[in-house]
């Protein structure tokens, strides 16, 4: 009776994502329920075309803000409510490139990003996968990865903050890298690790 | 070379891959990894770099929920074909038809009583009733509408004593409303006059002792611009307090705020879903009168443990309800009761259906 909210929407669709957009044309507030189900897919995918964090966020937010805007037009046409969101974000790259290419007085790039790319790397998915994962991590090794990651913090600024060791936190670091890792690999259809060097 | 553990050796690998994520990995002397076990785990860290921040993903979400209460849905640009297709899927709106986010739940004692005051004074429209069985003066529910406003009231009883309410009614004509509740019983507080702030009203107490102020803003002010015809009205001793519970609770936006220059509040509004509520210091006649408030929410659940979280206490978790809502109670610090509802199915009142 209530929403599918729990499980994020496949990424090849299916009922309950249909009924969650079918419920977010109904009433706009519901949307954040796609967003939910679809925040890391858009945000890895912005991620193959920009080159740090803040265009990033720029562009995801307005990769959001405007399929909300927009959700009315929306239909089905047997492809994933992602798809659309991709779309939207390969015009907003694509916008973003041809203004700094005019602000810059430089003619458009040898090396246009291909905003419509026929199919999205498996790549994507993997990373949207992983940053779900962190998610999942028990509480205190989540915080560390975000810390460490995703606000940039150092070893010992996240010691303090968490008021463990510098020791400690490594080692909260190596376990919550090592579970991701093990996690990834689970996934039936993801690779297993490049060899580097 | 001194050996490193392996969570020192990961770290090694970690910072060298944030300063520049395609730099040539640490290596030891004899030009390994330091640890052949990294290598599954260095396409992870790579990933990670782009970790996107936790607080980045909650503000966008904020920002898309409030630009989503303000988008027009389908079903009120009637799109019938879209409406259709929803019907078909028997999804409805959180809220139930006609209704807003907050709605003021009058429990008082003599319902019947002050539904016919309403009806006189404010021309108000009944609803809906439910009397109790066997003693059908005895008001279980009832609804009624002023304006564009939903009332719900009921009978006070020893589960549920009687939680009177403040309640700033719009009338296009103060005085006259104001005349006439006094005929019909009610009693003054204070005389219809022109207010500082920019609106002529009065105030009164009615038969079952809720206050009503009736006011219309003076021309030319912007005062009350988003106060439907009816808008629930809070004395805590500190707003300031109320307005950071309602915040947390329930995803209140502060919209205006008007201080003394003690730092006292005058006047506060804060826009909850699609409704207002107003406030101020409780000062004079305008004392703290804990109320009781009906608040569709979209998830019903999430927003009980929400409001918990910010320091409100159980009245009653959530549980389906037979006409057709999701609900759960709460009392916040300040004595008011909150019954947070998700609408789930449209509920033919037997009165209707008959």
């Amino acid at each position: 009776m209530k929403a599918p909210t729990k499980e994020p929407a496949s990424p090849s669709g299916g009922a309950g994502e249909k009924l969650l957009v079918a419920a977010a044309q109904k009433d706009p507030a519901r949307f954040t329920e796609l967003y939910e189900a679809n925040f890391e897919r858009v945000y890895a995918f912005v991620l193959r075309r920009v080159s740090n964090r803040s265009d990033a966020e720029d562009v995801t937010a307005e990769v959001f803000q405007h399929a909300l805007a927009n959700l009315k037009t929306f239909e089905w046409r047997g492809v994933p409510f992602v798809a659309w969101l991709y779309r939207m974000a390969g015009n907003a790259i694509a916008d973003r490139w041809q203004r700094v290419s005019r602000e810059q007085g430089t003619a458009a790039a040898d090396d246009p990003p291909d905003p419509h790319a026929r199919a999205i790397p498996e790549e994507v998915e993997q990373r949207a996968l992983l940053f779900r994962l962190v998610g999942t991590l028990p509480a205190d090794q989540r915080r560390v990865v975000e810390m460490r990651f995703a606000e940039e913090k150092s070893i010992r600024e996240i010691s303090q903050e968490m008021k463990r060791t510098p020791g400690a936190i490594k080692q909260l670091q190596l376990r919550a890298i090592r579970s991701l890792r093990a996690q990834l690999d689970e996934k039936p259809g993801m690779r297993t690790s490049k060899t580097h060097g | 070379m001194a050996k490193q553990s392996p969570s020192e050796q990961l770290d090694k690998v970690v910072s060298a891959l944030l300063g520049r994520p395609d730099a040539p990995l640490p290596r030891d002397g004899a030009s390994r990894l330091f640890n052949p076990s990294f290598g599954p785990v260095i396409e992870v860290i790579r990933d990670l770099i782009n970790l996107p921040r936790a607080d980045f993903k909650a503000r966008l979400k904020a920002d898309l929920e409030k630009e989503g209460s303000q988008v027009d849905g389908e079903s009120s640009l009637g799109d019938r074909r879209a409406s259709m297709a929803t019907q078909a899927e028997k999804r409805v709106n959180y809220m139930r038809e006609g209704f807003h986010s907050i709605t003021p739940y009058l429990i008082i004692p003599a319902a019947a009583r002050l539904i016919d005051f309403m009806k006189t004074a404010f021309g108000a429209e009944e609803r809906f009733r439910v009397g109790r069985p066997g003693a059908e003066n005895v008001i279980m529910h009832a609804e009624v509408k002023i304006g564009d406003s939903m009332i719900e009231l009921a009978d006070a009883n020893p589960q549920f004593p009687p939680t009177p309410a403040t309640l700033l009614l719009r009338a296009s004509d103060p005085d006259a409303v104001y005349n006439r509740a006094i005929a019909a019983g009610a009693t003054s507080i204070e005389p219809v006059a022109d207010r500082e702030y920019g609106a002529r009203g009065g105030s009164l107490r009615d038969v079952c002792g809720n206050t009503w102020d009736i006011s219309i803003p003076l021309p030319g002010s912007k005062i009350f611009e988003d106060f439907r015809s009816v808008t629930p009205h809070f004395n805590p001793a500190r707003s300031a307090d109320f307005i950071e519970f309602l915040e947390k609770a329930f995803g209140g936006e502060e919209t205006y705020r008007a201080q003394s220059p003690e730092g006292r509040i005058l006047h506060a509004q804060v826009r909850i879903g699609d409704s207002v509520i107003s406030m101020g210091d409780a000062h004079g006649p305008y004392q703290t009168k804990p109320s009781t408030l009906h608040l569709y929410v979209p998830d019903t659940d999430s927003a009980y443990q929400r409001a918990l979280g910010a320091g409100a206490t159980s009245i009653q978790p959530p549980a389906d309800q037979p006409y057709g809502e999701r609900n759960a109670g709460v009392q916040d610090p300040f004595g008011n009761r909150w019954f947070l509802a998700t609408h789930l199915r449209d509920f033919q009142p037997p009165a209707e259906a008959s």
